[in-house]
C-alpha cells in the first residue's frame, strides 16, 4: 500500500440484479477471505440483515485485497508498476436506482469501475446512470457481461446469436460512454479485443477476458497474445486448411468458415456444459484431460449443475480473470489523480495541496476526501470511510488534522475543526482492520472525525487548503414523510437516531418544517422504507408513527408579470418595482447541476448567461441572489437603472429573496425557475427609513406581488420509470401506467429474448404503491427501476376556481394548516 | 414647482387618514354588549361595585384603563362613577358636604387628565387611561404612574397577571350566556366523547374544572351550581372544581402564589377535564397549551355549540416545539419587553440573560411596544427573540416575522442540552422563575457538550458542531463571551473573525466576540463607501418633490416602468 503505482481503487457498479456482488465473491474469495465453495451464494459484500432478505445490496461495503499478477503479464500494464504485488481497494455498490447515493459516494473514492451488464437484460437504466456518473467523475471503466451461463442453459443461445448477443452488451456500453465523453479521460471505451470486457457467470464463479484464450492459443498460432486476441473477436475467421486468417465467413472456395470467437472461445465451454448436463461421463473425461483440469474424486462424483461449476470455475476461475483486468486495464491512484486533480479539487491548481494530489504524494500536504459515514459495531459512531488524496494519515498522531465540512471557505472559521484522528482502519467487507498510517492513493476508514462531519467533507494539513469538490447525487430526495415518536419521552431518541441515520445514508435528507413535523426525504419508496426500518430498530429504537409520504411541489411562473408589481415599505417611504419572468428550464437545469452559483465570478458567469441564454450582459453583471438558500434556482437581478443607494439595501432585498424564494406565495413550496427584477425603487433619503425592516417585508410582499401577476402554477417531480416485462404482460403494463398518470415515451423489444422494455415519465405523486399494483397486475413478471427525472408544470391555474389545481393548492394549505386559500393579490401589491 | 394648494391637501388626507383609520376591534361582542341602551349601562360597568371599593380603599388618584372598543364609553363611565363616589363620599362623612362637579373634558386619547372631582381632599381624582401600549389585557402601570394613581380600575377582558405596584380592580363587562343550555351543551360534548370515544382514558376522568372568559364572571355561580346540579341528577361521581376570578387584585409581594393557574387538587392533571365557556381567544390557546394533558371542552355562549377542544392542542404543541428547535439554532437572541405592567418581568428578563450568558449566547434587551415584523426586522443579527409578556400575548406565530419569536419557557427548554418536550407548558412568569430556582442552577461554561465528555476525549479548543433539526446538517456554533470554566478566561482562543475589516482602507478593528462585528463582516454593504473617482461624473437632474404619500413624479414614474 506503500507503492501508488501498485494499488487500484476500484468499484463495481451496474443495474440492480445484475449480479455485482455475487461476482465481487470470486474477487473476495480470489483474496482467500471467503470459500470458494460459497461463491455465489454468501454475497459476503452485503453484510446487513436486509440485505441478504431482500437480496439486494443496500450499502455499499469495501475491502481490501492482495493479489499477485504473474511476473509475465507485467509488459502489458501500460502505466507504470513497481513489482507484481498489487493492493486492490474494491467496493461493492447497490444497484438499485433509491440506492444511486451509495454509487456516487464509491466512485468518488475510486479510479477505476467494473460495469457488470447481465448479457440478456443488457443495458439498463442504472447501467446508463452510473456510468454517467463514473464517467463525469472521471473514472475509468471496464465492462464484465455476467450471466453468461443464462443465455446457454435458459435460452439454449446457439454460438453466433450468443457472439451477437455480447457485441450488442459491449456495443451499447460504448454508446453511453461516448456519449459522455471526457477528453481528459482519453479513449475509455471497452474493447474486449483488448482485453477489457469479461464474461462471466457470478453465479457459478468462473469467468474470462480473451487474454486467457489468447495465451492458450498463441503459442500454438505463433502469434503473440495481444494479436492473438484482436482475433479471437470480431469478424476474424481462421480458415484451417489454408491456415490463413480472413475477415468473412465464406473463404474463397466458397466453405463457411467459424467465427474465431465462436471456435475458440465458446466452442469449449459449449462442450463442457453438453457433456456436463446430458451426464457424459466419458466426454467430461476428456474434455478435462484435454484443458488439463483435476478434479478431486468428490469433486468427479457431482452431476448436473455443481458439477459444471466445478469444471468451469477450474477452468476460467473468475477471480483470475476479472483481478487481471482490473490490475492491467484500470489506472493506478499515481496515474488517475494526475486527470483527475482538475474536477476534484476546488482550489487553485498550483497549491500544494493540488500539486500533492496531481502526484499521489504521500509526503505531500495531506487529503483526505470522506466520502460517507459507516456505521461501526458501537452504536452511534461511525467510521469516516474516504480517500487519502495525498499526504500520509497518521493514526493517533499528535498532530492535530483540519476537518473542513461541506461549507468550508478558506480563510473563515465556519464549519472548520481541529481534531485528532485517533485510529485509522482498512475496510474488510463486514470488519475492519486496523493500520498504522496510511498513504497517498488508498481507501480507508478514520475514527474520531465521525462528530464534525455530517456525510461528507476533507481532511487536510494545510492552512491554505480548499474542499475537494461536493459530490453531485443523481438521485433527489422527493419523496417525504413525517416523522412522531408515539410516546413524548421517547423524543431525544428521535432527534438522536435522525442524526444517525442522516450521517449514514449520504442522499437522505431531514429537516423540521414548521409545523413542527420531522420530516425525513428520500429518493423512493424504498430508499424510505429502509430507511425508517433503520431508524426505528437501530438508530433511535423506538416506536414511532410514520406518515403517508408526500410529495414536494415547486412554485414556478409561466410568463413574465403582466404588470409592474409595486409594493410600499410599511412606512410608505419606499417603494419596490418588481417583475417576475421565467427562467427557462434550461437556465433553471443547469443552476441545479451547479453550472451557475453565486460565488462564481460575476463577470465570467455574466458573459456565460449572455452568452448561452441570451441575457442582457447588464442584467447579468447585476446578479444580486440566488434563492433560497442561496443557491437555488431562482435569481434575483438589479435592473434599475441610476438608482441611489441600491447597495445598500442588497442585503436586504436577497434575504428577503431569500425567504420569498424558501415558501412561495402559492403554498409556501419552494420556489423554482424565477427570476425576479427590480425594475426600480424609491427610497427615502434618511438611511434609518430605508434599513432591513423596511425593506425586507417589502421586498417579500414586492417578490409574491410579481409571481402572483405573472401566472403563477406548481411544479411536480416526475420519475422516469423504466419496466422489463415479457411480451404477454404488456397490455397489463400500460394499462397500470395508463392508470398512474404516466406518459409512455418508449417501447423496445431486446432483440434475442422476449422480453419489452417499456420507458415513460411517471408522476412521483402516482408512484405510491405503484410497484405494487405492477407487481401484481403482472404476476411478479414486471419489475419497474424508478429515478427522479425533472420538474414537470401542472396543468391549469391555482387562481382558477375550481380548477383541478386549485383543489390541490388547498389540499397542500390545508395540510401545512395555513388559511386555504391562496392569499389576494391585493395583500402584496400596493397603489400609488 | 407645485402649488401650494396641493401640498395642503396632501398633508391633510395623511392626517384624516390617521383619524379615521378603522381600529381593530377584538371584542366587538363586548362592544355591542356595552353599547346597549337602558339602565344596563350601570350593572354592565358595575359601578355601584366600583364605586364601594374605590371608596372603601380610600384611594386619591384612580386611573381609568379602557381597551379601544370600550373607550367611547368613558367619559359616561367617568361621568357616573365619579356621580356614585361622590354620593359615597357624602354618605360616609355625613358632617361635611360635598358637591360633585364634573367638567372635565374627556376627549381625546392617551392619558386625559378628569377634573377635580372636589377641591376639597374628601374625594378622589378619576383618570381615563386609553389602551395600553402592549395589550389591553394587562394592566398599564407606567401610564397609570404617570397619572401619579394609587389605584387603577381595569374595563374588558383581563389576563389576570399580577401587577407589581398598583391595586387593581377589574370590571370585565357582561357578556350575556344562557347558563343551562351552555350546561347541557357541554356535557353533551363531554359525554359524545367518552361513550363513543371509549379509549378508557375519559373514563378516568375523577374531576371537572370549570373555567371561563372573564367576561362571564358574572354569570360563574350560576353555571357553577348548574352543572353540579346537572352532575347530581346523573348521580355522577365527578367532582366540579372551580377557582374564582377575582374581581381585584393587590400587587405581587412574593412570588410563590400562583394566579390563575388551576387550582391544586388531590386529582392528577391527567383526569380532570376541563370545561371552558367563552369563545375563541388567546386565553383559550393558552388553556390549551398550559393544560396540554386534559381534555378540554369549550362552550362559545354566542353561538351555543359546544366542542372538544383538545384535538388541535398537539397541532399548537408541534408548533411551538419547532420554534423551539429554531431557538436552539440561535446564537444572538433579542430579549423583547413586551410588559411593563407583569409582576417579575424584571427578575425574569435578568434570568433570562444570565441564562443565554451562561450558555455563551448573545442577548440583547428590546423594547419596540407593540411588535411589527417592520420593527423587528430592522435587528437584522438577531437570529431568534425571546417576548417577555403576559401570558395571552406572548404566543406570537406570525409568518409576517422573520425570526421566531419563543417564550421564556421554551426559551429554557431551548437552551437544555437534551431537547425535552414532554407536553408540559407554562406561560407565567412566576411559575417559571419558581421552576428555575428549584433546578439546579445552570452550571457555568459550555455545558451544551454534556455528553461529549462521556464518551470522547473531544480536542480542546474546537468545538463539536451541533446537529440541528431545522434543517437536518450539522451548524457551526458561534459562542460569545469567554466561557466561565474555573473561573479563569482563556485569551487567545477568540476566533478569527473577532478581527473585523471595518473600512475601506483596510484598518482593522478587533471586536472581542461582538455579534455586531460579525454580522457586519457578512454584509455586502459596510458603510459609507468613498468611491472617489470610481464613478463617471454624473448629470445634475431635478430630484423628486412631495412628501413619501405621493411624490410628484410618481404618476410620471409609473407610467415610464
Amino acid at each position: 500500500m506503500d507503492k501508488p503505482t501498485n494499488i487500484r481503487n476500484m468499484s463495481v457498479i451496474a443495474h440492480v440484479d445484475h449480479g455485482k456482488s455475487t461476482l465481487t465473491d470470486s474477487l473476495v474469495s480470489k483474496a482467500g477471505i471467503i470459500a470458494a465453495s460459497k461463491i455465489g451464494e454468501s454475497r459476503f459484500m452485503d453484510t446487513r440483515d436486509d440485505e441478504k432478505d431482500r437480496g439486494i445490496t443496500i450499502k455499499s461495503t469495501a475491502i481490501s485485497m492482495y493479489f499477485e499478477i504473474d511476473e509475465g503479464d507485467l509488459p502489458f500494464i501500460k502505466q507504470t508498476t513497481n513489482g507484481n504485488k498489487f493492493l486492490i481497494n474494491l467496493i461493492d455498490s447497490p444497484g438499485h436506482l433509491d440506492f444511486s447515493s451509495e454509487v456516487t459516494a464509491a466512485l468518488r473514492v475510486t479510479d477505476g469501475a467494473l460495469v457488470v451488464v447481465d448479457c440478456i437484460e443488457g443495458v439498463c437504466v442504472q447501467t446508463e446512470t452510473v456510468l454517467r456518473q463514473a464517467l463525469t467523475e472521471r473514472i475509468k471503466p471496464v465492462l464484465v457481461i455476467n450471466k453468461v451461463d443464462r443465455a446457454l442453459l435458459e435460452l439454449q443461445m446457439d454460438k453466433e446469436s450468443l457472439y451477437e448477443s455480447l457485441l450488442r452488451c459491449v456495443e451499447s456500453v460504448n454508446v453511453v460512454i461516448s456519449t459522455y465523453h471526457d477528453a481528459a479521460l482519453g479513449d475509455v471505451q471497452v474493447y474486449p479485443d483488448r482485453g477489457s470486457v469479461a464474461f462471466s457467470s457470478g453465479l457459478h464463479g468462473w469467468g474470462f477476458t480473451l487474454r486467457q484464450f489468447a495465451k492458450r492459443y498463441a503459442k500454438k498460432f505463433g502469434a503473440n497474445e495481444d494479436k492473438m486476441m484482436t482475433k479471437l473477436w470480431g469478424d476474424n475467421f481462421y480458415n484451417p486448411e489454408t491456415k490463413k486468417w480472413a475477415t468473412s465467413p465464406v473463404d474463397s472456395a466458397g466453405k463457411t468458415l467459424e467465427r474465431a470467437f465462436n471456435k475458440y472461445v465458446l466452442d469449449p465451454i459449449y462442450m463442457i456444459f453438453n457433456a456436463v448436463m446430458n451426464t457424459n461421463r466419458d466426454a467430461i473425461t476428456v474434455i478435462l484431460d484435454k484443458l488439463d483440469i483435476k478434479l478431486s474424486e468428490s469433486d468427479l462424483n457431482l452431476v448436473g449443475k455443481p458439477l459444471l461449476k466445478v469444471v468451469m470455475r477450474k477452468f476460467l476461475p473468475a477471480g483470475d480473470s476479472l483481478l487481471e483486468m482490473i490490475v492491467i486495464n484500470l489506472p493506478s491512484p499515481a496515474t488517475a489523480q494526475r486527470y483527475r486533480v482538475e474536477t476534484l479539487y476546488e482550489g487553485p491548481m498550483d497549491d500544494e495541496s493540488a500539486v500533492g494530489i496531481q502526484a499521489c504524494d504521500p509526503k505531500g500536504p495531506l487529503v483526505v476526501y470522506v466520502s460517507k459515514m459507516v456505521p461501526t459495531s458501537e452504536k452511534g459512531r461511525f467510521y469516516a470511510f474516504g480517500r487519502v488524496f495525498s499526504g500520509t494519515v497518521k493514526s493517533s498522531g499528535s498532530t492535530k488534522v483540519r476537518i473542513q465540512g461541506p461549507n468550508y471557505v478558506p480563510g473563515r472559521k465556519e464549519d472548520l475543526f481541529l481534531a485528532n484522528v485517533q485510529r485509522t482502519v482498512l475496510m474488510m467487507g463486514r470488519y475492519v482492520e486496523a493500520i498504522e498510517d496510511c498513504p497517498a492513493g488508498n481507501i480507508i476508514g478514520l475514527v474520531g472525525v465521525d462528530q464534525f462531519l455530517l456525510k461528507s467533507g476533507t481532511i487536510t494539513s494545510a492552512e491554505t487548503a480548499h474542499n475537494i469538490r461536493v459530490m453531485k447525487f443523481s438521485v433527489a430526495p422527493v419523496l417525504q414523510v413525517a416523522v412522531e415518536v408515539k410516546n413524548p419521552a421517547d423524543l431525544p431518541k428521535l432527534v438522536e437516531g435522525l442524526k444517525r441515520l442522516s450521517k449514514s445514508d449520504p442522499a437522505l435528507q431531514t429537516w423540521m418544517n414548521d409545523t413542527g413535523q420531522h420530516i425525513v426525504a428520500g429518493a423512493g419508496e424504498m430508499h424510505l422504507e429502509v430507511s425508517m426500518k433503520d431508524l426505528e430498530e437501530e438508530h433511535a429504537g423506538v416506536p414511532l408513527k410514520i406518515s403517508q409520504p408526500v410529495v414536494p411541489y415547486r412554485e414556478t411562473v409561466r410568463v413574465e408579470s403582466s404588470i409592474v408589481a409595486l409594493s410600499k415599505s410599511q412606512n410608505k417611504h419606499n417603494r419596490l418595482y418588481v417583475k417576475a419572468t421565467p427562467l427557462g428550464e434550461e437556465l433553471t437545469d443547469a443552476i441545479e447541476d451547479g453550472k451557475f452559483n453565486i460565488r462564481d465570478e460575476a463577470k465570467i458567469r455574466a458573459r456565460a448567461l449572455a452568452d448561452q441564454y441570451g441575457w442582457d450582459i447588464t442584467d447579468a453583471r447585476k446578479i444580486w441572489s440566488f434563492g433560497p438558500d442561496m443557491s437555488g434556482a431562482n435569481i434575483l437581478v438589479d435592473a434599475t437603472k441610476g438608482v441611489q443607494y441600491m447597495n445598500e439595501i442588497r442585503d436586504s432585498c436577497s434575504g428577503a429573496f431569500q425567504w420569498a424564494t424558501k415558501a412561495g406565495v402559492i403554498c409556501e413550496e419552494a420556489m423554482r425557475g424565477v427570476r425576479v427584477n427590480i425594475l426600480d425603487v424609491t427610497l427615502h433619503s434618511d438611511a434609518i427609513h430605508r434599513g432591513g425592516g423596511q425593506i425586507m417585508p417589502t421586498m417579500r410582499r414586492a417578490t409574491y406581488a410579481a409571481c402572483l401577476l405573472a401566472n403563477p402554477t406548481l411544479q411536480e417531480p416526475i420519475y422516469l420509470v423504466e419496466i422489463q416485462a415479457p411480451e404477454h404482460a404488456i397490455g397489463r403494463v400500460y394499462n397500470c401506467l395508463h392508470q398512474h398518470r404516466a406518459q409512455i415515451f418508449s417501447d423496445e423489444k431486446r432483440v434475442g429474448t422476449p422480453m419489452f422494455t417499456i420507458k415513460a415519465y411517471l408522476p412521483v405523486a402516482e408512484s405510491f404503491g405503484f410497484n405494487a399494483q405492477l407487481r401484481f397486475q403482472t404476476a411478479g413478471q414486471a419489475f419497474p427501476q424508478c429515478v427522479f427525472d425533472h420538474w414537470q408544470i401542472v396543468d391549469g391555474s391555482p387562481l382558477e376556481r375550481g380548477s383541478k389545481l386549485e383543489a390541490l393548492v388547498t389540499k397542500i394549505r390545508i395540510q401545512k394548516g395555513l388559511k386555504p386559500e391562496i392569499p389576494p393579490l391585493e395583500t402584496y401589491l400596493d397603489k400609488l | 414647482m407645485p402649488s401650494s394648494a396641493e401640498h395642503t391637501t396632501s398633508f391633510a388626507a395623511s392626517g384624516e387618514d390617521a383619524l379615521t383609520r378603522p381600529l381593530e376591534i377584538r371584542d366587538a361582542e363586548l362592544a355591542a354588549a356595552a353599547a346597549r341602551p337602558g339602565g344596563d349601562f350601570a350593572t354592565f360597568y358595575e359601578i355601584e361595585r366600583t364605586a364601594r371599593e374605590l371608596v372603601a380603599g380610600r384611594y386619591r388618584r384612580i386611573a381609568l384603563q379602557f381597551p379601544d372598543e370600550l373607550l367611547c364609553n368613558s367619559v359616561p363611565v367617568f361621568r357616573a362613577l365619579t356621580q356614585r363616589i361622590a354620593e359615597l363620599c357624602a354618605e360616609e362623612i355625613i358632617s361635611r358636604s360635598i358637591i360633585p362637579s364634573d367638567d372635565g373634558n374627556p376627549q381625546g386619547s392617551g392619558l386625559q387628565q378628569g377634573a377635580p372631582v372636589a377641591a376639597d381632599e374628601g374625594a378622589p381624582e378619576l383618570y381615563v387611561l386609553a389602551d395600553t401600549s402592549y395589550g389591553s389585557c394587562c394592566v398599564d402601570e407606567v401610564a397609570a404612574q404617570h397619572a401619579n394613581a394609587d389605584a387603577l380600575v381595569h374595563y374588558g377582558h383581563a389576563c389576570m397577571t399580577l401587577t407589581s405596584r398598583l391595586p387593581v380592580i377589574y370590571v370585565f363587562g357582561r357578556k350575556e350566556i344562557d347558563v343551562p343550555h351552555c350546561v347541557a351543551a357541554l356535557l353533551g360534548a363531554y359525554d359524545a366523547e367518552t361513550e363513543d370515544g371509549g379509549t378508557g382514558t375519559y373514563s378516568e376522568t375523577q374531576a371537572i374544572l370549570l373555567t371561563h372568559d372573564a367576561a362571564y364572571t358574572h354569570a360563574a355561580d350560576a353555571l357553577l351550581s348548574a352543572l353540579r346540579a346537572t352532575l347530581a341528577i346523573r348521580s355522577s361521581q365527578l367532582a366540579v372544581l372551580y377557582e374564582k376570578i377575582g374581581t381585584s387584585s393587590r400587587p405581587a409581594e412574593e412570588l410563590s402564589k400562583l394566579t390563575t393557574q388551576a387550582p391544586s387538587t388531590d386529582v392528577p392533571a391527567q383526569k380532570t377535564a376541563i370545561f371552558y365557556v367563552g369563545g375563541e381567544s388567546l386565553g383559550l390557546t393558552n388553556l390549551l397549551m398550559t393544560n396540554a394533558g386534559c381534555e378540554v371542552y369549550t362552550v362559545d355562549p354566542h353561538t351555543g355549540v359546544a366542542v372538544r377542544a383538545s384535538a388541535r392542542t398537539n397541532r399548537l404543541l408541534m408548533r411551538r416545539y419547532a420554534a423551539v428547535q429554531k431557538a436552539r439554532d440561535a446564537d444572538v437572541f433579542g430579549i423583547l419587553v413586551g410588559t411593563l405592567g407583569v409582576a417579575a418581568y424584571l427578575p425574569l428578563i435578568a434570568h433570562l440573560r444570565r441564562a443565554l450568558a451562561a450558555r455563551r449566547k448573545k442577548s440583547y434587551t428590546i423594547s419596540v411596544g407593540r411588535l411589527a415584523p417592520a420593527k423587528l426586522a430592522n435587528f437584522l443579527e438577531i437570529e431568534c427573540f425571546v417576548l417577555v409578556a403576559c401570558p395571552e400575548n406572548s404566543l406570537v406565530d406570525d409568518k409576517e416575522f422573520l425570526r421566531p419569536i419563543v417564550t421564556p419557557f421554551e426559551l429554557e427548554v431551548a437552551l437544555q442540552s437534551e431537547p425535552r418536550w414532554e407536553g408540559t407548558y407554562v406561560l407565567d412568569f412566576t411559575q417559571l422563575l419558581a421552576d428555575a430556582q428549584q433546578s439546579p442552577p445552570l452550571p457555568s461554561g459550555a455545558t451544551t457538550e454534556e455528553e461529549a465528555g462521556a464518551d470522547i476525549s473531544r480536542g480542546d479548543d474546537s468545538e463539536q458542531p451541533a446537529f440541528s433539526l431545522v434543517t437536518g446538517t450539522y451548524r457551526h456554533t458561534k459562542t460569545f463571551g469567554r466561557a466561565e470554566r474555573d473561573g479563569r478566561g482563556r485569551e487567545g482562543a477568540e476566533p478569527a473573525s473577532a478581527v473585523v475589516l471595518r473600512n475601506q482602507d483596510g484598518a482593522l478593528a478587533v471586536m472581542e466576540d461582538s455579534a455586531a462585528g460579525r454580522f457586519l463582516a457578512q454584509r455586502t454593504y459596510q458603510g459609507l463607501e468613498l468611491r472617489l473617482g470610481a464613478d463617471a461624473p454624473g448629470v445634475l437632474e431635478q430630484g423628486r418633490s412631495g412628501i413619501a404619500r405621493g411624490y410628484q413624479d410618481d404618476r410620471a414614474h409609473q407610467d415610464m416602468l
